[in-house]
């Protein structure tokens, strides 16, 4: 047995000289292999089995022998494999060098098959090898299964389509399924392709385990990023599934260390493999949900190593009496109690209530004879090192002391009042009792109550109701100034949210759509609409009111504060019409419905009051048509023959077109340069206002006789819409023209 | 190189190739923008060594550099850059050039990768999954957080070497059970293969180092 095992020990070391001689020199490399095969065979002792089977792997994976080397190699080593792999219980190290080798191993010789279609048994062979390893591969130990998973990721990437980077020159192609001819005998594209889904499927299986196995989920995410990088067709199958794959996800607790190492190994692996994918193209499709992976992933770890902190806390009680690091910790918990003695029997002075010390030293000692300076010196750092709980219990006894103290204290006033009561019956036994005081409740219990606290008043001060005193009322021009700048504040408001809440507006009016309620927002619509309120419909009753009672005198002073609201709004709009004709058109939609409202209100009080007397009927101020002018001239001078835009937007928004209105537009004709900018706009509401139609064919009749540069647009408009007007109009200008002959070219001269 | 040291010393002799991330090699000059550069691979410590000597030999005593590059340069001819590694291509020429460690890592694998900042082990895993695994080969990637000082290198070093060791016991047992016939004998932890106890044997060894927060995946040559 001792010659044996020095017999396998020289072999063993001869072995070794080969390997250090390949090493030296890759070349020689088949002839060693060769060489060694009858030695390392099947029926070998498991030592020599070992070495060949590693001296196999590390063969076929050497950078210095090329693919073009190894092919002759693999054809050569395939039986010795095969015989290897199906001894009945075969070694695990031995199992996983061949494995090794025949995943390195595997390109070569599908390389040869696909160039020598005529060598079935070399391809009958690696079948069957490949076969057995995928049959046996659950049912092998781990060190064996790890490889078992790097062989099917060799196979899944030589059978799968790769990229042709030279068609013209096949021995520079990447091995892969895109180098096999179509009518290989040997090799059937599609059952390859079948294959190779099978083995993918079995590859990412592992990410759905109810139990995930570190060991199998790190050695496949480490080898996937070659195959998405190589194999366009299924890198997003092998991402996506990576990316639904998370390693807390079926982790209970105990969370032993093992535990933790595993799962932050299975997560630092993943964000590794999504990184790598991330770099390699940065603008990957699934880019954004591989950063929410990424956070998902950050969340859950802290949700797991809070939990094991969590477990890891105080222990509930000492669990050892000479643990004296655990015993700090709880005391620390809990802080000494303060102890509070009684309050003694009978009056009280502040002093008693406040001490809390039963040193009678201490409590007798006289804190004003120290200098006020050495007081501060002593007090700051006393107050800094005060431990936060005791101050609270103490704060908690003066709180008590006192509750109860006042309690007993009403209770003997209620008894002394009773008595009281009972005695004035009797006879005026009340010193300071006033029959002026009696008509008021409120002050004869006051009084009462002084009364009360004059006779207690060594003891304590009574805590009773207290009732502000009225404010003095304010003047008009006090309530008007208070008034406006409540408003200038409301009007900042408006400027601050405009700036801040641009872009978060938008999406949310998106949102609320019919659904929105006024103000309720709290943006910049919101503190538009309150204004406009405030300026139309908070005053408007005030006014009616006052018009009522006071008559033609009117109220100066509510009409003051609405208008200088709606003249601030109005400046307020015309320093940036354009952005603002909504809260324009808002402010004026708010004014004709108040003066609506005003007007049916007054209507019905004149029914009700034209049984009674006949008053003159109430007046009601109407805004909306004053306003409705003035912002539109303030407007106006600023258009410019662009702003179609902000003025049909107004015209047809704003609520009533009056004539006024019409004849404002109309005078843009006058400007030759906005002769458009006034058709288009009338037309607009002639086309789409019904109601203001025949104002504006009025209006634009006018235009088309006034001035001369609108007649080309405007006739148009007008042939359209009062062909009839239109004939006897044009016969009119025609007979004007050929009347006066020589006004005409005069007239079209300068155009 | 701390513990490159350690661990080719130790009474194990393990194997050892070491290997810097970073793009040169960096060391402290006179400020903070004044870093004396080198170029991996091609550049050795001695030469570095001379130069800084050259250069400011009390500023270098002083910060320690010499020193470090003393202890580096009775180690090892000079530093590699990870990303430039081949695996697999033999290293016979660092046993010629009396690499301690070398003496094992002739055929240019290893079985365990241990990086001691987590942007290495970052950077180790990413360059391994751009090498696209040529060898098939599977190799454990651990990192231990080591703040870059002296002191902490020391202690790290240590805390590295011991759980090399523990790894080493773990294969070593592995290996022992000889063919199937061990196999069927264990049972239960015995029956755990190397790659198994792994992630257990660094839970074992973090506790006892509960600083240097270790981190580890099973990667690809």
């Amino acid at each position: 047995m001792v010659e044996a095992t020095d017999h396998v020990a020289d072999q063993v070391a001869q072995l070794n000289a080969a390997r250090t001689l390949v090493l030296g020199d890759a070349a020689l490399y088949p002839q060693i292999v060769n060489g060694v095969l009858p030695i390392v065979g099947a029926h070998a002792r498991v030592e020599l089995r070992r070495w060949g089977a590693e001296f196999l792997a590390e063969a076929f994976a050497s950078p210095l022998l090329s693919a073009a080397q190894k092919e002759p190699m693999a054809t050569a080593v395939l039986q010795t494999i095969r015989e290897l792999s199906e001894v009945p219980d075969q070694d695990a190290a031995v199992m996983k060098g061949l494995v090794q080798a025949v995943a390195s191993l595997y390109p070569p010789l599908f390389r040869h098959i696909v160039k020598h279609p005529q060598d079935s048994t070399s391809w009958e062979n690696m079948n069957a090898i490949k076969l057995d390893i995928l049959r046996r591969m659950d049912s092998f130990p781990y060190s064996v299964r790890i490889s078992c998973v790097k062989f099917l990721q060799r196979v899944v990437q030589v059978q799968t389509a790769g990229p042709i980077a030279d068609p013209r020159r096949p021995e520079q192609n990447e091995t892969s399924l895109a180098i096999v001819p179509r009518s290989h005998p040997l090799l059937s594209i599609p059952n390859l392709e079948a294959e190779s889904s099978g083995l993918l499927d079995r590859l990412l299986g592992v990410f759905q385990e109810e139990t995930s196995d570190t060991l199998l989920v790190n050695a496949t995410l480490n080898c996937l990023a070659s195959l998405v990088r190589s194999r366009q067709s299924i890198s997003n199958k092998i991402v996506n599934a990576v990316l639904d794959f998370y390693p807390t996800q079926h982790v209970r607790p105990p969370f032993t260390a093992t535990v933790r190492v595993n799962v932050k190994s299975m997560e630092r692996t993943a964000r590794a493999f999504i990184t790598n994918v991330m770099k390699k193209n940065p603008n990957h499709p699934l880019a954004g949900k591989m950063h929410m992976y990424f956070e998902r992933l950050m969340q859950s770890r802290l949700e797991t190593t809070e939990d094991a902190s969590r477990k890891r806390g105080f222990p509930s009680e000492p669990t050892d009496g000479l643990d004296n690091a655990k015993r700090v910790r709880l005391d620390a918990m809990t802080p000494p109690l303060l102890r509070i003695p009684p309050l003694p029997p009978g009056p009280l002075t502040y002093a008693q209530l406040f001490t809390l010390t039963e040193d009678i030293g201490l409590s007798s000692f006289d804190v004003k004879q120290i200098p006020a300076d050495l007081v501060v010196k002593i007090a700051i750092p006393l107050l800094a090192q005060v431990n936060p709980s005791t101050l609270t219990q103490a704060v908690d006894a003066i709180r008590a002391r006192l509750q109860q103290v006042t309690k007993q204290q009403n209770l003997l006033r209620q008894q002394q009042q009773q008595a009281a009561i009972g005695a004035d019956e009797d006879d005026d036994y009340e010193p300071e009792y006033q029959p002026m005081d009696v008509s008021d409740n409120v002050s004869q219990e006051a009084s009462a109550v002084a009364a009360e606290v004059a006779d207690l008043q060594p003891d304590l001060v009574s805590l009773g109701p207290f009732v502000l005193p009225q404010p003095p009322p304010l003047t008009e021009e006090e309530a008007g100034e208070i008034g406006r700048s409540a408003v200038a504040r409301v009007f900042g408001m408006l400027n601050m949210s405009e700036t801040s809440s641009a872009s978060a507006k938008g999406k949310k009016q998106q949102q609320l759509g019919f659904s929105r309620l006024a103000g309720s927002t709290f943006d910049r619509d919101a503190w538009v609409v309150l204004l406009t309120r405030l300026a139309t419909r908070a005053p408007a009753g005030l006014e009616g009111d006052d018009s009522k009672t006071k008559g033609g005198s009117s109220s100066r002073r509510q009409t003051a504060i609405s208008d200088s609201i709606r003249e601030t709004l109005y400046r307020y709009i015309l320093e940036d019409f354009r952005a603002r004709l909504n809260i324009g058109i808002a402010w004026l939609n708010e004014e004709w419905y108040n003066d609506r409202i005003q007007m049916k209100a007054a209507a019905e009080s004149r029914n009700d009051e034209q049984g009674k007397d006949d008053e003159s009927p109430p007046i009601v101020a109407l805004h909306y048509d004053t306003w409705v002018i003035r912002l539109l001239d303030g407007i106006l001078p600023y258009l410019d023959s662009r702003d179609i835009k902000v003025l049909v937007r107004f015209l047809s928004e704003i609520p009533d077109v009056t004539i006024a209105v019409t004849q404002r537009v109309a005078s843009l004709a006058r400007d030759p340069e906005r002769v458009n900018l006034c058709v288009q706009a009338l037309m607009y509401l002639v086309m789409f206002r019904p109601p203001a139609r025949e104002i504006c064919l009025n209006t634009l009749e006018d235009v088309y006789q006034t001035y001369e540069e609108s007649r080309p647009a405007a006739g148009k408009v007008l042939t359209r819409w009062r062909p009839e007007k239109m004939q006897s109009l044009s016969a009119q200008s025609s007979a004007e023209t050929n009347g006066d002959g020589g006004a005409a070219p005069a007239a079209v001269a300068p155009a | 190189m701390e513990a490159h040291l350690r661990l080719s010393t130790a009474t194990a002799g393990f194997p050892v190739i070491s290997f810097g991330t970073g793009s040169l090699v960096r060391l402290p000059g006179p400020s903070i923008t004044q870093a004396n550069v080198y170029s991996f691979n091609t550049t050795s410590y001695d030469h570095m060594y001379e130069e800084l000597r050259g250069k400011d030999e009390r500023l270098y005593r002083s910060n320690g550099i010499l020193t470090m590059l003393d202890r580096n340069r009775n180690l090892k001819w000079g530093p590699e850059r990870f990303q430039d590694w081949v695996p697999g291509l033999p290293r016979t020429e660092h046993v010629e050039k009396g690499d301690k460690g070398a003496i094992g890592t002739e055929g240019g694998v290893v079985d365990v990768i241990i990086t001691c900042e987590e942007r290495c082990w970052d950077a180790v895993v990413d360059d391994l999954m751009n090498k696209g695994s040529p060898l098939n080969r599977p190799v454990h990637v651990f990192n231990v957080d080591i703040r870059d000082n002296h002191e902490e290198a020391l202690l790290g070093g240590k805390a590295i070497l011991d759980l090399a060791d523990r790894l080493n016991e773990a294969a070593a047992t592995e290996r022992s059970v000889n063919g199937t016939a061990g196999w069927e004998n264990g049972s239960g932890a015995a029956r755990q293969g190397f790659d198994e106890k792994v992630p257990e044997i660094l839970a074992e060894w973090q506790e006892k180092y509960p600083h240097l927060p270790a981190l580890w995946t099973l990667a690809w040559l």
